[in-house]
């Protein structure tokens, strides 16, 4: 990439023109992605669906981060107990397993990148659109199960604007684990996610996000689930300057089935804001959403939850719950669930608190010999539990609960 | 043992305890009775070091060592155990993990070594079968969904595993079948020894059947109004509080 540093409005303004302008071979889709994004702006408080995550306001105010290195040599990931195959993508630059595989997986890196019809409107999608070079891609063969994880390392080092996509499928009753994790301490990221879940298929998505203070993220993941698919997400942030992840899912066809759940972890002035749409079409499908936001000092805690169901949707069985502690009056919490249905025979629910640690726990375990921190660290980690409990993998259960502890240690 | 002189609590700006004195001396069991709303759980709560309970005066020491000053869980680890009166449910904190990183807290508060994951399990197993606690709810998460009887059980089964040097049991026995109260006098009369000491608050004299107390206290308007010998509880369960009350 060759865009200057993000300084100032007007240098990443000109940033963003140069890098467009760098690039040496741009679609059409792309230059009318980046008209769009033009017009938009970064999305401001005012827009609907952006209230709490000021983009505008906070790319105004992004320092520049270390300049990026040359240096490609990364520390191990979290997860490399796991023995996942490892894709690296660092400041953009996707780095692909000399000569690891897995069988039944096919990946590469992909020239043309996606676009999708709902992102219409979506300024920060139209962005990465216009501006993302290549793509990371890979499918699952039809009825492969894949033990091993696929582990996605979002690397960002730099002051230089990111923009990252990954395509992917499982294709018919097919099985695969997919980790994404945000690392560095960059300026801005933007990452586009395209997974298909064909008919049958079983997807776990794991998104971890241990970056640095200052870094500005957005994660869009778009879901289309297959007849009778599976989805199994369960993400853990511990924020950023400012830090979105959404997923949209559609179910167009009957009988699939997801959890999408998430919990932040924040101190200091950090954000994390998950947003996620869930669009049901076809009958019969079940939806399970978790959240849990956790937030001492200044940190900000964001759940917006949409579940769409629409008059053909009947029997959708969809639940929503998200919860909030806040370890000081500073800390905030703000949640949006929403339901908007148009099928009668559907069991649709959601539920939101937000509240403090109960002070009555706080005596009883300190009764029993536990110090303040101790005993606060219980109960959050009881708070998170839920969530971290949930997650079907073994090993990278442990990885999240060690990330949970790690964070636990400076409460 | 535990020696509380002239103590003056206040909750939300009402003074409850009013002056009390009260002296429990090592190897000793006293009953405290009194009607509700006396100020029983407020002086458990306050020994214990509940901070909502201002304390305006007064002295409160367990073998010389003053307890106000200290952390709840410094006295904790001084041996100082506390049975609920209502004891809490907490959700996703799991019993054994709990009972294991509260006694390694106070072990390691103490310079003691850690108790290993093995011999705390055997320990766990063992003495959850005395007060009457099977293996499935030990292992979930600490007293959610269980009976009033049950949880006091669990108080019971962290006494035993504690082994404190002083312990409170603010009404233990509320709420238990004849033959938790039997287990909770056993448990309390095994641990019984030269230098432990309990103070057991209570309404009724059935536990005290039980645990033969040394001494029997009334507490009524924020004081000890009566002391006296086990006779007293039998007293009491005839003819009421009003007397006292009354000389109060
Ligand atoms: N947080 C509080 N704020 C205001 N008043 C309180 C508070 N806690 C306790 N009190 C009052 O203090 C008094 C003593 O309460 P306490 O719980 O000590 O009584 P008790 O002797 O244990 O009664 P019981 O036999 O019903 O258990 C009561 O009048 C109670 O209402
Ligand atoms: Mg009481």
């Amino acid at each position: 990439m060759s865009s200057t540093p993000l300084i100032t409005p007007s240098t990443l303004d000109a940033g963003l023109k140069a890098a467009f302008a760098a690039r040496s071979k741009t679609s059409e889709a792309q230059a009318a992605a980046f008209e769009r994004f033009e017009k938009l702006g970064f999305p401001n408080r005012r827009v609907e669906g952006w209230k709490w995550s000021d983009f505008n306001a906070v790319t105004r105010r992004v320092q520049p981060a270390n300049d990026i290195t040359n240096d490609n040599t990364v520390a191990p990931s979290v997860f490399a107990g796991l023995n996942p195959l490892e894709i690296q993508i660092i400041n953009g630059r996707i780095i692909l397993p000399e000569s690891d595989t897995i069988d039944g997986i096919e990946f590469g890196i992909l020239d043309s990148v996606g676009t999708s019809p709902h992102m219409e409107d979506h300024a920060i999608a139209a962005l990465n659109v216009a501006l993302t070079r290549k793509a990371f891609g890979f499918s699952v063969a039809e009825g492969v199960s894949v033990e091993r994880p696929l582990l996605i390392r979002h690397i960002n080092t730099g002051s230089t604007p990111i923009f990252t996509q990954t395509m992917a499928r499982a294709e018919a009753n097919s099985r695969v684990k997919i980790i994404e994790s945000f690392e560095g301490a960059g300026a801005y990221y933007s990452t586009l996610f395209h997974l298909g879940v064909r008919d049958g298929a079983h997807v776990e998505r794991y998104l971890l996000q241990d970056a640095g203070a200052e870094m500005v993220t957005h994660g869009f993941c778009g879901v289309m689930m297959g007849r009778d698919a599976q989805f199994r997400q369960t993400s853990l942030s511990t924020g950023g300057a400012l830090c979105r992840h959404e997923t949209h899912m559609l179910y167009p066809g009957p009988d699939g089935d997801s959890n999408i759940n998430s919990a932040s972890l924040l101190s200091g002035e950090r954000h994390t804001d998950f947003t996620t749409i869930v669009a049901h079409q076809g009958e019969g499908c079940k939806t399970r959403q978790l959240h849990k936001g956790v937030a001492r000092d200044r940190g900000r805690n964001i759940f917006q939850g949409k579940f769409l169901v629409e008059r053909t949707a009947q029997k959708t069985d969809a639940k929503m719950t998200a919860n909030a502690l806040l370890l000081s009056d500073t800390a905030e919490a703000n949640h949006k669930p929403e339901l908007e249905i148009y099928a009668d025979d559907v069991e649709c629910a959601h539920g939101s608190t937000s509240g403090a640690l109960d002070d009555d726990a706080l005596f009883y375990l300190r009764q029993r010999g536990l110090d303040e921190h101790g005993a606060r660290a219980l109960l959050i980690d009881a708070f998170v539990g839920e969530v971290i409990d949930g997650i079907g993998d073994d090993g990278v259960r442990e990885v999240f609960r060690a990330g949970v502890a790690q964070w636990l240690e400076a409460v | 043992m535990l020696k509380i002189e002239d103590l003056h609590v206040a909750v939300g700006g009402a003074e409850i305890l009013t002056g009390l004195t009260l002296d429990v001396p090592a190897g000793e069991v006293h009953a405290i009775m009194g009607p509700n709303g006396s100020g029983k759980s407020t002086l458990s709560h306050t020994i214990a070091g509940r901070d909502a309970y201002e304390v305006r005066g007064g002295r409160v020491t367990l073998d010389g060592d003053n307890l106000l000053e200290l952390d709840p869980d410094e006295r904790a680890a001084k041996g100082l155990f506390l049975s609920f009166q209502h004891p809490l449910e907490i959700p996703g904190v799991q019993t054994m993990t709990f009972i294991r990183t509260a006694m390694n807290a106070q072990r390691k508060a103490r310079g003691e070594e850690e108790i290993s994951a093995a011999d705390f399990l055997k320990r766990v197993r063992e003495k959850a079968k005395i007060v009457g606690l099977d293996d499935a709810k030990i292992k979930r998460p600490f007293n959610v969904g269980f009976s009033g009887g049950e949880k006091k059980r669990m108080e019971m089964l962290q006494m035993t595993m504690f082994e404190p040097r002083f312990a409170i049991m603010d009404e233990t026995d509320s709420g238990l079948d004849i033959d938790a109260l039997k287990m909770v006098g056993d448990v309390v009369n095994e641990l019984r020894d030269p230098s432990r000491g309990f103070l057991v608050i209570t309404h009724y004299q059935r536990l005290l059947d039980y645990i033969k107390p040394d001494a029997v206290h009334v507490l009524a308007g924020g004081k000890i109004v009566k002391s006296g010998g086990a006779e007293l509880a039998a007293e009491l369960e005839r003819s009421g509080y009003d007397q006292f009350i009354e000389a109060a």
